[in-house]
């Protein structure tokens, strides 16, 4: 008996077990592996953010030497463009003022003049072709609170769309990337009245860097670069949001028709993104009252 | 193993595993190619368990994989369509890779330096082998998944041969790490793996 427990093979056999009967208990909240890694994340945080920061310092470094002679005959360059800008400033405020004006007077309202826009730094990415959510440096703690059923969109700096939130914990969220083969999304032809479709991740298309678009009309002629933005349809994301430009499309079914589109945001690119939170969703801080539930999970369905 | 020697181990491994872990969810794209990355954390349990034994390697790789399911989980669709994040499947990958690599004829290759990248490469395609078979498995598990519809040169050529590839590229200046900066110091180490190998049974845990 003593030969059988202290047998590698047992060991890797008992450890084993254990650990998957673990990621199955992890499907449930409040899963005491789940537990394990927001205390472990606690430890590991700190030290991935310095591992990071000091590599961007070298990193920034390298660049300031290697690019201090491009950089001192750009500066000449754009010296002339800020003087340029200058002026091309001054009429846009101009037109700014007539906006106000105009905006009042058609009743015209930002396109998501009702979302609280958070802004948070990409911590960690995809670690390799499997283990791919990523995680930002904001959540329960900065007002990111998801209830049951709840996933918030998360754009980058120019307003494309990144990913959705899934998991919020005390100061990161994880963030499941446009890429994925679970991420789903309505999305239309950015026209009026412009055909509907449904952008999805794929596990082939995404080591490309492009997504799936799938509920194409057979009578629509999606020609590449044709612009896809979100639909608004599920509620899940406002409409407007810019996905993306049509990369090729397939018509050899003409039963199902699909293309693939290449989003407009590059994960691997971005350092900032924003959380974009509805004023009506519940975003109470944590320590109030029913915020302190273990996070929640977003759900699946398209938005 | 006297204090000095444990606390010199336990320092080392502390310290690559955050630092390795940190690299690989910081820099993806500095570590890819062709969409694939190389999997530094992966090949470090992996020649942590082929050089140091079966012990060293599944707890490595069982700390690996808990800061990689804490850095960078996995979301998988559920049956009802939900995607969640799970927690575990790190550890568990990283627990077999640490050993495997402890296993995988060590006795027999007196834990040579040649033979760590055969290791490497075998466990790579191991993991990857398994990794498409949960993944199409899954499929029938849970259908609102959809299809897997990655073909054989997708699996073939630019998952399983690139990431392995990478691995054992990436395999190079690990190795060179745990030799000659790792949590064994260089002058133990001539005297310590063979005889460890020639006085233990595989069975048992190995100790250097």
């Amino acid at each position: 008996m003593k030969k059988l427990l202290t047998s590698k093979w047992f060991i890797v056999l008992a450890v084993s077990l254990l650990l998957i009967a673990g990621i199955v208990l992890s499907f449930i909240p409040n899963s005491p592996l789940k537990a394990a890694v927001g205390v472990s994340s606690k430890v590991v945080s700190p030290a991935q953010k310095g591992v990071k920061s000091t590599g961007n310092a070298f990193s920034d470094f390298w660049a300031a030497i290697a690019d201090g002679i491009a950089i001192r005959e750009e500066n000449k360059t754009l010296k002339q463009e800020i003087a340029d800008l200058k002026y091309k400033l001054n009429q846009y405020e101009e037109a700014a003022i007539r906006y106000e004006e105009l905006k009042g007077a058609f009743h015209i309202r930002d396109t998501f003049s009702n979302y609280d826009i958070y802004g948070a730094t990409i911590l960690s990415r995809e670690a390799d072709e499997w283990f791919s959510v990523i995680r930002i440096n904001a959540g329960k703690n900065e007002g990111i609170v998801l209830e049951q059923g709840q996933s918030y969109p998360v754009v980058d700096v120019e307003m494309n769309l990144v990913g959705r939130v899934i998991e919020t914990e005390g100061s990161t969220s994880k963030v499941l990337p446009l890429l994925h083969e679970g991420f789903s999304v309505a999305g239309k032809v950015n026209e009026v009245n412009g055909a509907s479709v449904i952008i999805c991740g794929d596990s082939v298309l995404k080591k490309s860097g492009l997504c799936r678009v799938k509920g194409i009309d057979k009578n629509i002629k999606l020609a590449p670069g044709t612009v896809i933005v979100t639909s608004g349809e599920g509620g899940l994301f406002p409409d407007g949001i810019p996905i993306g430009t049509i990369e090729s499309v397939d018509y050899s079914n003409p039963t199902e028709v699909t293309a693939t589109l290449r989003p407009y945001s590059v994960i691997g690119e971005l350092e900032d993104v924003f959380v974009m939170i509805p004023f009506n969703a519940d975003t109470k801080k944590e320590g109030t009252p029913g915020a302190s539930e273990s996070s929640a999970q977003g759900q699946g369905g398209q938005g | 193993m006297d204090r000095r020697k444990l606390i010199r181990k336990i320092l080392v491994y502390a310290i690559y595993i955050l630092l390795l872990s940190s690299l690989q969810v910081s820099y993806p794209g500095r570590l890819g190619f062709g969409g694939q990355t190389a999997d530094i954390t992966f090949v470090f349990v992996v020649l942590v368990g082929y050089f140091f034994g079966f012990k060293d390697g599944v707890i490595v790789g069982l700390i690996t994989g808990l800061v990689r399911d804490c850095l960078a989980p996995i979301a998988v669709v559920g049956i009802d369509g939900t995607v969640r994040v799970t927690a575990g499947i790190g550890m568990l990958v990283m627990f077999l890779a640490g050993a495997v690599g402890a296993s995988f004829f060590t006795k027999r290759m007196h834990r040579n330096v040649p033979f760590a990248f055969v290791s490497i490469a075998f466990t790579t395609l191991l993991y990857k082998i398994s990794g498409h078979f949960m993944a199409y498995s899954w499929t029938f598990i849970a259908p609102a998944v959809g299809s897997y519809d990655l073909g054989v040169y997708e699996i073939v050529v630019r998952s399983c041969l690139l990431q392995t590839l990478l691995n054992l590229i990436a395999g190079i200046p690990i190795l060179l790490l745990l030799r000659f900066a790792g949590p064994v110091a260089v002058s133990d180490q001539r005297k310590s793996s063979d005889d460890v190998i020639a006085i233990g049974e595989e069975n048992s845990w190995l100790q250097i």
